[in-house]
């Protein structure tokens, strides 16, 4: 089965057309994609200028990402799954978006950051957690994060405003 | 002269026709801008108001993240206001019929004084009573998502 009939099976299905239709359910599940950001995106945020050095310097960063972590999951959970029934609901649309691939690319890339981050300074948190100006190459994660973001952000709003249109 | 009337002068004024002139790329860019605001606004909110109901952060002091996130939440207020007004003014008599513009106006209301009046007593003060800093969190973390809520609606309206 091709992307093409994949997405038009998804489209065609109960549920897909359930959501789409529905006069409630949809804008529900929309709304909680965008306020969800706030947990998901909002918080990586803070974590990411913590990690260059512009937000709480004073605070050691594992205590920030230990603290604030459970709530940014909890947010990217909703923004996941609420972006899973807004693709089945309009799967046919948004695989024709050239912004709707780039968005999935870059929220990999993000994630890949994430994992290198954890792996190359997450393990050894202890010898830089305290200083105010972290190291290069955690500065460099926070910034690659900031930017991954961004262009999550950005491509995310644009899908709609370029469906619609 | 009418809310009606001061509505549909909004729309046909000079401001507006400039508005409506630009490049369709500013209206996307005024889309981008406020929902840019909406992440500073809501997660710094949310940031200080976890710690007053003492779900995250509790090592640190209230005052302290309060003001570590002010610059955050006014940047956000700022992008939110400016997008807000610029998508606002080459439409206000569609807003003007749309029954969630006027809860979201009110919503606004209530949460502005309620951050310049609770939230910034709760977290200007070391040991502010916690059922009222709770209840302060509770009411400011409902307002401005209802506010966000409200947003959403009013699209899916117009």
């Amino acid at each position: 089965m091709s992307l093409i009939e994949f997405s038009q099976f998804l489209y065609d299905s109960e549920t897909g057309t359930a959501i789409r239709e529905s006069l409630f359910v949809f804008p529900i599940i929309e709304g909680l994609h965008l306020l969800s950001l706030a947990l998901s995106v909002g918080l990586i945020v803070f974590t990411d200028l913590r990690l260059i050095g512009w937000f709480l310097r004073d605070v050691p960063a594992s205590q920030l990402l230990r603290e604030l972590r459970p709530w940014l999951l909890g947010g990217f959970v909703v923004q996941f799954i609420t972006g899973i029934l807004l693709f089945w609901a309009l799967a046919t649309k948004v695989v024709e978006l050239p912004i709707f691939w780039i968005k999935l690319v870059v929220i990999l890339l993000a994630g890949l950051n994430v994992l290198w981050f954890e792996f190359k300074w997450g393990r050894r948190v202890s010898e830089w957690d305290t200083q105010s100006t972290p190291p290069k190459g955690v500065k460099l994660a926070g910034w690659a994060s900031l930017a991954f973001w961004i262009i999550v952000v950005v491509s995310g709003r644009l899908i709609p405003y370029l469906q619609y249109k | 002269m009418s809310i009606q009337a001061l509505f549909d002068s909004i729309q046909h004024s000079a401001l507006s026709t400039s508005i409506t002139r630009l490049d369709h790329l500013f209206g996307a860019l005024a889309q981008l801008a406020h929902i840019t605001g909406l992440i500073f606004l809501l997660s710094s909110i949310v940031l200080v108001n976890l710690r007053l109901l003492g779900f995250g952060l509790t090592q640190q002091p209230v005052t302290k993240l309060a003001r570590s996130t002010t610059r955050f939440i006014w940047l956000g207020f700022a992008l939110l206001a400016i997008s807000g007004l610029f998508i606002f003014v080459p439409a206000a008599n569609i807003y003007y019929v749309n029954p969630f513009f006027w809860i979201k106006a009110q919503l606004l209301v209530m949460a502005v004084i309620v951050q310049l009046t609770l939230y910034r007593w709760v977290t200007t003060t070391n040991t502010p009573n916690p059922i009222l800093a709770k209840s302060t969190a509770v009411l400011s973390l409902s307002l401005w998502f209802s506010i966000g809520i409200s947003g959403r609606i009013i699209g899916f309206l117009n």
